[in-house]
């Protein structure tokens, strides 16, 4: 089977010190949604130059389409389209010429530019300003602009570094909207590195984790979610003292992973809690503790993102919030 | 071969059609000219000191100034790359199947473009103002040429610098840093001669003299001499800066 990109040992060692990628493997099947999450500074850019055959790797093989990206650089050019995280457009002309002169450095005939140009403007939704200077157009008109500019050749392959950094959440559901068409219109198989866990999770078929330079996981994103394990039930309580020895009987039994108890909450982590509910129960009305509410939280791409990464990408306040629920949990 | 012209042109395309958006920059750039020739050189040529071969002295430094200025728009080129690289354009040029090269080469050449433009704007003034030129179209279009090819060289100079220089802020002092000593140590001004012996050996290797003496032959004194000679050094000048700069170019991107 030939994988889109196909990975192996692949390092990248700067100025003979900073070592960028430390061994990196990785297989993505063609026609795929690829999402590369990882903290900043784990390699993720450096990953996506080296495979846009930017940059030469220290060590290791890396092929783009059955091509290898140190020996057949300008055939992989050809055929992979490539959004870099920093505006990429030229502010001082229109969208249109852009595109054109785009269409002219990819050798587009001159007789069919035209079309190729106003139907990849059309697709993105941005054909009506394609006469205004790019220094007029929004953020997200500027990525769809950047994603038609893209579209010209029709590429293999498409790679984009953070694509909706710093864009509203609507603008970048919209941009999301037109990868996704523009995957499924040319089949292409589409390479990303975000640290947006929801888009991860919304957009792709398989994620992996890169952490200090080396793979840490891979999997779809339920699979990932899954390996993390333990869904965890938190039940408000109406007593502030959970004894010791009611918390060794709800261990015991064979469905509960661990349980802890903090003031009027006890949080029970569990494999497969429809499974494990009615059993806990039992042992909290044997015992007579009342609950007075039940709530669950399964694992969350977050999650999985602090098992394999050991930092986490969100804000500091919700941060501090899941880690004292983990903290306890573990305890 | 035909993929490489064809990147060029379209580098000098994206050129033109920045230009024909928004062309303030030309009339901008255009003002200390001016002043040299209509200010500087009328007021100099009353001290009579300085041998020009006969030709009034505002005649004389008119393609000196033309060439400082064409050189400044130059130079100034590599400040758009340092801007190129610090957004994603450069990135994006070298994901494309153009060699790193042909986007080099066409990136300076394009700066001629801008250059030509500027000539157009301070022939007509000095014109206005009484400057001779040879009226002979052929010549003129030759010299228009050597202005293009020789703004090509300069530009890779500052695309080289650029290389160098990662930041904007730091770009801005390089580039006077530049224009200045190859414009005081060339014959723009003055003969070569009257100046003391080390800077007239480094005159030698300006290529500012090269072009100025050109085009000063060219368009205003006639004296043809030594143009192949100009010539030659021109292309020496461009061949070694291309290559240089494609070189430093692709530092940039890394």
């Amino acid at each position: 089977m030939e994988f889109a990109i196909d990975v192996r040992d692949l390092t990248k060692v700067f100025e003979g010190k900073t070592r960028a990628l430390d061994g990196v493997n990785l297989k993505i099947e063609s026609g795929r949604i690829f999402a590369l999450l990882g903290p900043n500074g784990a390699g993720k850019t450096t990953l996506i130059r080296i495979l846009t055959t930017q940059i030469q790797p220290t060590s290791g093989e890396a092929h783009v389409s059955g091509l290898d990206v140190v020996k057949d650089g300008v055939e992989i050019r050809k055929l992979i389209g490539y959004i870099p995280q920093e505006m990429s457009v030229w502010t001082d002309i229109s969208g249109y010429e852009n595109l054109l002169i785009y269409a002219k450095i990819y050798g587009i005939a001159s007789q069919e530019r035209g079309k190729i140009i106003n139907d990849a403007l059309k697709d993105m939704g941005i054909i009506e300003f394609k006469d205004n200077l790019v220094k007029t157009y929004s953020g997200g008109m500027i990525r769809r602009l950047e994603i038609a500019c893209a579209m010209l050749i029709k590429p293999q392959i498409l790679f984009l570094d953070e694509p909706t950094i710093g864009l509203d959440p609507s603008v970048r559901k919209a941009v999301w909207e037109k990868l996704v068409s523009f995957k499924r219109e040319y089949g292409s198989t589409v390479f990303f590195n975000t640290h947006y866990m929801d888009e991860a999770d919304l957009y792709s078929d398989e994620i992996a984790i890169i952490n200090r330079g080396k793979i840490v996981t891979m999997g779809t994103a339920e699979e990932l979610k899954h390996h993390v394990g333990g869904e965890v039930i938190r039940f408000t309580v109406e007593v502030n003292e959970i004894s010791e020895d009611f918390l060794e009987k709800v261990r015991k039994l064979n469905v509960v992973n661990e349980a802890v108890a903090d003031d009027f909450e006890v949080d029970i982590s569990v494999e497969d809690y429809e499974e494990a509910l009615p059993q806990v129960l039992e042992v909290f009305r044997i015992e007579h503790v009342s609950v007075k509410k039940v709530s669950l939280t399964k694992p969350s791409l977050d999650d999985v993102f602090v098992k394999y990464a050991g930092t986490r990408l969100e804000s500091t306040e919700r941060i501090r919030e899941v880690r004292q629920v983990r903290d306890r949990i573990r305890r | 071969m035909i993929d490489f012209m064809r990147n060029m042109l379209a580098m000098i395309d994206l050129e033109l059609r920045r230009l024909r958006h928004d062309r303030t920059e030309l009339y901008t750039r255009a003002v200390q000219p001016v002043l040299w020739i209509a200010i500087y050189g009328p007021i100099m040529s009353g001290v009579k000191a300085i041998p020009t071969g006969g030709i009034p002295y505002t005649d004389y430094i008119t393609p000196g100034v033309l060439i400082q200025s064409t050189t400044f728009v130059s130079i100034f080129f590599g400040l758009i790359m340092v801007w190129e690289r610090e957004s994603g354009i450069l990135k994006k040029l070298f994901v494309t199947p153009a060699s790193p090269y042909s986007i080099v080469i066409g990136r300076s050449m394009s700066s001629g473009v801008r250059a030509i433009f500027q000539v157009l704007i301070i022939v007509p003034v000095a014109l206005l103002i009484g400057v001779r030129f040879i009226p002979n179209t052929a010549y003129f279009m030759f010299a228009l040429l050597i202005i293009f090819f020789s703004s090509g060289g300069f530009a890779s100079i500052s695309i080289l610098v650029a290389s160098l220089m990662k930041t904007r802020e730091r770009f801005m002092g390089i580039g006077q840093a530049i224009t200045f000593p190859l414009f005081f140590a060339s014959n723009a001004l003055y003969p070569v001669k009257m100046m003391p012996p080390i800077l007239q050996y480094f005159a030698l290797f300006n290529p500012m003299s090269y072009v100025v003496d050109a085009v000063r032959g060219l368009i205003v004194s006639g004296d043809l001499t030594n143009l192949s000679i100009d010539i030659l050094a021109i292309a020496v000048f461009d061949a070694i800066m291309f290559v240089s700069a494609s070189i430093g170019f692709k530092r940039i991107i890394e």
